[in-house]
């Protein structure tokens, strides 16, 4: 309970909620004696019983169909035609007979020695199926940490990817979004984060398929700037084509997946279609979107009397005192954002089938202009899920997709000066000039080294074109009942060509007679997996053992080609040809990796209340060094249902349903790119000697081989708790875990005499620990319905060992900025590393206790060591970027027709370096814009604040730019998405059997003290590691659409 | 059971053990190469050799203005830096207050070069080319060892001394007597195996006079006058160098490769990068348009960096009438809006000695960035007589030659009572002339002016231990052996 107590220390806005009370008496309830139950069996003369079952739906009569003597240990199957034959006791026996997804019936045996019975269908217990790793489980029957989302629980809205349905959601899952662009990259954690250098995303299974989630085109093409982290690949996938996600959290859970484990698996299920009629669903929406939020800078006005009355006072350049506004000047923030962008899609499905074969076919657009000018997505999606029953005992099965996707890129990313991206050359220009000059050519500022904004956004143009198909097929057959093989073999193919030109109207171009990349790359794999199935249910115990073998291989290749000095910018990136051939380079790549794998699960149940799981892989792995190409991820689990207890009986009024699950498990994290333990030659871009005027081609080692390279262990203790209360009127799972990560991959410095700075090594641990707690209840019931959900998450992370190392510095925002965050021993990873502010100097200050360059009005920065200077050793942890409390609340209100859906997200007790408001301070040349507000209010002779600096000698100290102003708190409570549905009433006799209009207004509101665009945006691309800069914004967007059903 | 449906599925997992075997999982390369087939060849051996070169003096990207020039003259009476993001960290080399953790000195790239130079060392003897190759090879390999370990001394003093490529990985530091025992007798020992000026195979690569003015370069340093003396004139006995007739032109693209260019970094302007000379992009003012002088217009293809190198106005103004030395200053411009701005007398005068390439491909020009020319290896000859024997006659018409070349009248004899003033001569001599070459820490430190000259500027804090730069923080917390320099 620790964290959960500190957390309400803290300011957190649910503090005063009654949940902790409801999670204090569950604990509680543990102390409650055990009761055994007595057995009044007694022995009679056997007879024989024999009969069909069938189902409501299934006359022919049902398979496997577990039939026992109940308070014994006598049970038998149905065969194949839904036959059975067992020998009971004596005429008072009773028979239970259960099967999976029907009610389970009883059945006393009388005078009858034949006995037919019909299973009706358990609808609820169906919904309550989970998708685990290969295979699924009853809800009820699992012992690990795993939560779903139906589509009725999904993120609403304009979603452009899978992962945006589950953001804020789930407790214990982290999502951010790195890019307000459309189809921007997302970072998501699951349970913290427990590797530097090694990947913390989870894995994604789609239909049984792990995915290849790598990127392409993230580093720069020449003169076009990128964001840190490149747009979303799963963005391929049409989110609503989704019928299901469950994301597996604990070791339990996760440790069938071995080497990919560590860092959480997200299952996505496809909708499937159904027996029956078939339905024709179509969602269509369509909506406007504009920047949620800018930046409060100084206005034209401001900026010219501000900048001026700072050179007066002996700053800045005297040369570049501010003449004149021209033309009333500019807001370039709002020249480079789009007003009302254009938002719509359309999804059409048709699903359907018989007995034998059930069908799923589904057609999308998606279309999105982004809110800065000339940015944009698109998608053309096609799915088609088959399933056929081939016989009795065959199953075969097929889902695909394909999809085309257009990202329109604009120039935004984590660069400066001639290479800055349109928000940073927005945000830096001077707010006094026009947008052009008398001759309609863009207006350069002499003061900067930045192009025009617009310039950038309009002369830079870059498309990427996305082919991506993606499926699985499988056959299963049934050797017995209770015995099947399964095959599956998939594959994902993804191709990407990307066209970037930069033509004269920019500086880079102008000085390069344009800029042309074409960039193409191919990243394929393939997957072969078996598996045995045994479910076999023998009355009072059930047993289900699973036992697989897989192999995933994967590749990838890229080719670049970049031309510069072109005649004329009419033919863009489409004739590389045109260019100087003295300037044109291309090169390629290729690389690759394999898995194979071996895996094996059993579940035990006894009596319906006692629940085991033991999971066990074996991962081998191209990356691994020669000594560890294989790795054993075991895991084990226990669940006790209280609630079927005899002891329990008093309590079942208030408790329906309380079950207790324990857990521990090893996963791995293979992430760490290819050929890491191996030496070769290789030669970088720029690794290149002039020699008689030419450039020769220079290789060197790559690095220092480690044939003892092995995945990140990550060790996992789960306990948690399951409940219903009142009828299962609200329902939810606490939990604690711990989670350590040890053999932490680190590029461990190593003596850089050897000619090598580091060396990958196994040699850190990382702690996790955490709370988490989600809820749905049923509120009111009635005409008036509602429902509530709520999830609540808390993380606590540490270093642990940093293999000998002292420390990390690490992080920069390109030049301006570096050694933003250090890692060691102790502290959180990634903490915010830099200097603390205790005010401003001030004339009657006793200058005699420092020996810097300091002056009234300068910042006063706290001497740590007291040696009468600040430099490096004064700095101190300033926060991180792990929210102590992460929650959301969900809430649905119906009446009659009418629906309405608010969903509301915070974080607590987490930081963000706001880099911008680093450049206000140590701005790269004096003329470019800044913040408004400590400009505004500087240090004066006249306004002798302690609070803001003069500005005048901002470099005197050197630069100072991660400090506790910039570090700033990024808290924030936000409205995400309000919903107002009409569902409007057909007759009868309609062929419409659903239409709905919604409503639909998307990240409305946020509430913060964070002084940048919006604290829920990490430009970095590391949920872990928040730098705010430059940011691609996020949008508040309006949506009208139509479901209809018929 | 149908026993046939459990062959069909023993053969189906069968053959997927037999596509998940364990020899799948050694990892195939693609796009790198394998060491040991690639170090046998002639290619192989010269792209390694060529990594040594390039990461003895990475000429890569913006970075190497620092590297050559910021961190040898910002410090001195030359120059000082102000703008862009270069700033945080020039700024303090301006005001002498950098630390272990401001500026990494190319320490990585530094050792990098001396492990290619011992990778190809190791390799020439197993390589399948001729002998004469092999000792090529080794004795270029050598040379550029011992001159990183030389640019490693005059950043930092001692760092440890690595002789192989299997030395164990933390070594301490070596003493003085080590490191410069090392130098000198690498040095002498490849001056043998290494071709003579002109012949070596590609203009960029060592000759025996790059080696003798390196040697001459470290005889200065460590004040073994005669010796430094001695190897000055072997190099003025080759008659194959000289002074090229006119100072202002002699750095411009088109008249490079010239009799005076002893050992260069060679430039190219290529657009990625890789290989150019970026001094130019520090060197225009903010706004600058037009030298009104020369008559240069700023083209638009051209960069101008954030960051700008701007010459102190003492300096500027120290160097006497009709010196041709000083015509590549600009002094005046005019800017964007078409006024002409006074640089000289604001501390902003600019070096345009690196005149900006006709062919520059955006931030990259082509011109080559002279290490040694032979107008130093006559200063450094007057300096170590006048050193040995006081002032002396042909000391004095050594400087003249220089002088002259600058269109500068003679000095004489009589006009230099003592050693020292006539050191003072010379180190002003050597300001005019190899200002924006990085020799000026160099100078001040060889004749114990560094300090004097700091706090002469103001920058009273500045003591003796900042002659020696701090070892990077990285290198130290990753080698517990390696101690810093005293003071930081």
């Amino acid at each position: 309970m620790d964290a959960l107590t500190l957390t309400c220390t803290r300011s957190c806005f649910l503090s005063n909620t009654p949940f902790m009370c409801i999670a204090i008496i569950f604990c509680l309830a543990f102390a409650t004696p055990t009761h055994a139950s007595t057995n009044n069996w007694k022995i009679e003369t056997d007879k024989e019983v024999r009969g069909k079952v069938t189902g409501k739906d299934s006359p022919e009569g049902l398979p496997g169909v577990n039939i026992f003597v109940k308070g014994s240990t006598t049970g038998t199957v149905t065969d194949i035609e839904g036959n059975y034959t067992i020998t009971v006791p004596g005429d008072e026996s009773i028979l239970v007979f259960s099967y999976i997804g029907f009610i389970s019936k009883e059945v006393t045996v009388g005078a009858r020695t034949t006995i037919d019975v019909i299973l009706d269908e358990d609808v609820k217990n169906l919904d309550e199926v989970v998708v685990i790793g290969y295979g699924t489980q009853r809800k009820s029957d699992i012992t690990g940490a795993v939560t779903g989302l139906n589509e009725e629980q999904f993120n609403k809205g304009s979603i452009t990817s899978p992962d945006q349905l589950l953001q804020g959601k789930i407790p214990g899952v982290n999502v951010v979004q790195n890019s307000g662009e459309p189809g921007g990259g997302i970072s998501i954690n699951i349970r913290g984060a427990g590797s530097i250098n090694a990947s913390n995303s989870p894995l994604f299974v789609i239909d049984g398929l792990p995915i290849d989630n790598g990127r392409f085109n993230n580093t720069g093409t020449e003169g076009f700037t990128e964001t840190n982290s490149s747009r979303n690949p799963l963005s391929s996938i049409n989110p609503a084509d989704i019928e299901s996600i469950d994301v597996l959290k604990d070791a339990s859970a996760t440790a069938i997946y071995g080497a990919r484990g560590a860092n959480g698996v997200i299952i996505i299920t496809t909708k499937k279609g159904a027996a029956g009629k078939t339905k024709v669903n179509y969602d269509g929406y369509a909506g406007i979107q504009n920047v949620s939020n800018t930046v409060d800078l100084l206005s034209p006005e401001e900026y010219m009397q501000e900048l001026n009355a700072i050179i007066d006072a002996g700053g800045g350049d005297p040369s570049q005192r501010v003449e004149s506004i021209d033309n009333g000047g500019t807001n370039w923030q709002e020249e480079i954002y789009a007003d009302n962008a254009v938002v719509h899609s359309h999804n059409l499905s048709f699903s359907g089938g018989n007995e034998k074969t059930t069908f799923l076919a589904s057609l999308n657009h998606f279309d999105q202009d982004g809110i800065i000018i000339n940015s944009g997505f698109k998608r053309y999606g096609a799915r088609l899920n088959l399933a056929n029953k081939v016989s009795d005992r065959f199953n075969v099965g097929l889902n695909l997709t394909s999809t085309y996707s257009r990202d329109d890129y604009v120039a935004v990313g984590q660069e400066v000066n001639e290479r800055a991206g349109v928000v940073y050359a927005a945000n830096n220009y001077d707010p006094t000039q026009a947008i052009f000059n008398d001759d309609g050519t863009y207006m350069v500022s002499p003061w900067m080294q930045i192009d025009n904004p617009l310039a950038i956004a309009n002369g830079k143009t870059s498309i990427n074109n996305t082919f991506r198909t993606l499926g699985t097929v499988y056959g299963e057959y049934f050797v017995l009942p209770e015995l099947s093989f399964k095959l599956n073999v998939g594959g994902d193919v993804r191709t990407d060509e990307r066209a970037t030109y930069v033509d004269k109207t920019t500086n880079w171009g102008r000085s390069s007679n344009g800029v042309a990349t074409i960039r193409e790359g191919t990243r394929t794999n393939y997957l072969f997996e078996g598996t045995a199935n045994y479910n076999k249910d023998f009355g009072r115990q059930s047993l289900n053992i699973l036992l697989g073998i897989t192999s995933q291989n994967f590749i990838s290749t890229s080719h670049t080609s970049t031309a510069s000095g072109f005649p004329s910018d009419v033919t863009g990136a489409n004739n590389l040809g045109l260019g100087d051939p003295n300037f044109t380079t291309s090169s390629s790549n290729k690389s690759g990796n394999q898995l194979a794998s071996y895996l094996g699960r059993v579940n035990y149940s006894l009596q319906d209340k006692y629940l085991l799981t033991a999971t066990m892989r074996i991962d081998g792995s191209s990356r691994f060094g020669a000594n560890n190409k294989f790795g054993y991820f075991p895991s084990v689990a226990a669940g006790w249902k209280l609630h079927r207890e005899d002891f329990f009986g008093p309590l079942t009024n208030a408790i329906s349903t309380l079950k207790l699950r324990v857990s521990w498990g090893q996963t791995g994290n293979q992430e760490i790119g290819n050929y890491r333990s191996i030496s070769t030659f290789s030669s970088g871009s720029r690794d290149r000697i002039g020699w008689d005027d030419q450039q020769y081609l220079t290789t060197e080692p790559s690095r220092l081989a480690n044939p003892d390279l092995k995945w990140e262990t990550t060790e996992m203790f789960n306990v948690g708790l399951d409940f219903g209360i009142l009828e299962d009127r609200i329902n939810g799972s606490l939990e604690y875990f711990q989670k350590n990560t040890k053999d932490m991959l680190i590029e461990l410095p190593i003596p850089s005499s050897t000619g090598f700075d580091d060396q990958l090594r196994n040699v850190g641990s990382v702690a996790n620990s955490g709370l988490e707690l989600g809820l749905t209840a049923n509120v009111l019931t009635g005409a008036f319905n509602w429902d509530l959900n709520l999830s609540l998450s808390t993380i606590t992370n540490e270093v642990t060992d940093l293999g000998g190392i002292p420390q990390i510095i690490t992080g920069n925002a390109a030049q301006t900025t570096s050694g933003i965050a250090i890692i060691r021993e102790g502290d959180p990873l990634y903490s915010f590393y830099g200097w603390e502010i205790t005010g401003i100097w001030q004339e009657d200050d006793d200058f005699s206790q420092t020996t810097d360059n300091v002056e009234p009005g300068s910042i006063k920065f706290r001497d740590v060591n007291g040696d009468g200077t600040v430099n490096g050793d004064d700095r101190v942890i300033l926060g991180n970027s792990f929210p102590g409390l992460i929650w959301s609340v969900g809430s649905t209100f119906s009446f009659k027709n009418f629906q309405l859906y608010l969903f509301i997200d915070g974080q607590e007790d987490v930081e963000m370096f706001n880099a911008q408001l680093g450049d206000t301070y140590y701005p790269s040349n004096f003329r470019r814009n800044r913040y408004a507000e400590p400009i505004l209010n500087r240090w004066t002779p006249s306004n002798p604040t302690n609070e803001y600096p003069s500005f005048i000698n901002e470099f005197s100290q050197g630069t100072k730019a991660v400090n506790s102003y910039t570090v700033e708190d990024a808290s924030y409570v936000r409205l995400s998405t309000v919903q107002l549905s009409y569902h409007v009433p057909t007759g009868s006799g309609s062929r419409i059997s659903d239409l709905t209009l919604y409503v639909t207004g998307q990240n409305l509101f946020t509430l913060t003290n964070y002084q940048g665009m919006n604290p829920a945006l990490n430009s970095r691309g590391n949920a872990n590691f928040r730098v705010d800069w430059n940011a691609y914004p996020l949008a508040t967007s309006f949506l009208f659409g139509v479901k209809l059903g018929l | 059971m149908r026993p046939f449906i459990y062959v069909l599925f023993l053969l189906t997992f069968s053959l997927l053990l037999m596509t998940s075997c364990e020899k799948n999982l050694e990892e195939e390369v693609f796009s790198e190469l394998a060491p040991e087939n690639f170090l046998k060849t002639d290619q192989g051996l010269i792209s390694v050799l060529g990594a040594a070169y390039h990461k003895s003096n990475d000429m890569a990207s913006s970075g190497t203005n620092r590297q050559l020039v910021g961190v040898e003259e910002f410090c001195t009476d030359i120059h000082w830096q102000l703008g862009g993001g270069a700033h945080n960290v020039d700024g303090l080399f301006n005001d002498f207050t950098w630390d272990a953790n401001t500026y990494d000195f190319g320490w990585n790239n530094y050792w990098r070069a001396i492990l290619n130079a011992h990778i190809v060392i190791e390799s020439v003897e197993e390589a399948d080319i001729s002998d004469a190759k092999k000792a090529l090879y080794a004795a270029e390999a050598r040379f550029i060892r011992a001159i990183t370990y030389l640019q490693f001394y005059q950043f930092f003093g001692p760092v440890p001394l690595r002789t192989s490529s299997n030395d164990p990985l933390a070594l301490p530091r070596a003493s003085e007597e080590e490191l410069l025992g090392f130098i000198e007798s690498e040095l002498l020992a490849v001056l043998p195996n290494l071709p003579n000026p002109g012949e070596e195979p590609n203009y960029g690569r060592a000759h025996k006079a790059a080696a003798r003015a390196h040697l001459c370069d470290f005889y200065m340093m460590t004040k073994q006058w005669q010796k430094a003396a001695d190897q000055a004139q072997a190099i003025m006995d080759l008659g194959i160098y000289g002074l090229y007739p006119s100072y202002p032109d002699m750095f411009r693209v088109e008249n490079e490769r010239n009799e005076e260019y002893i050992w260069v970094r060679v430039a190219i302007a290529d657009p990625n990068r890789a290989t150019d000379c970026e001094f130019m992009n520090v060197c225009f003012p903010a706004d600058f348009a037009k030298d009104p002088v020369s008559g240069l217009e700023f083209d638009p293809k051209w960069f101008n960096f954030g960051s700008n190198y701007k010459l102190r106005d003492n300096f500027v103004n120290s160097f006497e009438e009709g010196d041709e030395r000083s015509k590549p200053i600009l002094k005046v411009y005019i800017n964007e809006a078409g006024d002409t701005i006074q640089a000289l007398g604001n501390d902003d005068a600019r070096s345009f000695k690196f005149w900006p390439d006709p062919n520059a491909a955006s931030q990259a020009h082509g011109n080559d960035i002279p290490y040694f020319r032979y107008a130093e290896i006559l200063l450094y000859r007057a300096e170590a007589l006048n050193e040995l024997n006081g002032p002396n006659q042909e000391s004095i018409d050594l400087i003249n030659q220089v002088r002259n070349r600058a269109k500068l009248g003679n000095i004489a004899l009589t006009d230099f009572g003592s050693k020292e003033s006539l050191r003072d001569q010379i180190l002003k001599e050597r300001g005019w002339e190899f200002y924006c070459e990085g020799k000026r820490r160099h100078d001040f430190i060889r004749m114990d002016k560094f300090v004097e000259s700091a706090q002469a500027r103001g920058y009273t804090h500045v003591e003796e231990y900042r002659e020696r730069y701090p070892i990077p923080q990285f290198a130290l917390d990753s080698n517990p052996l390696l101690k810093q320099n005293e003071g930081y």
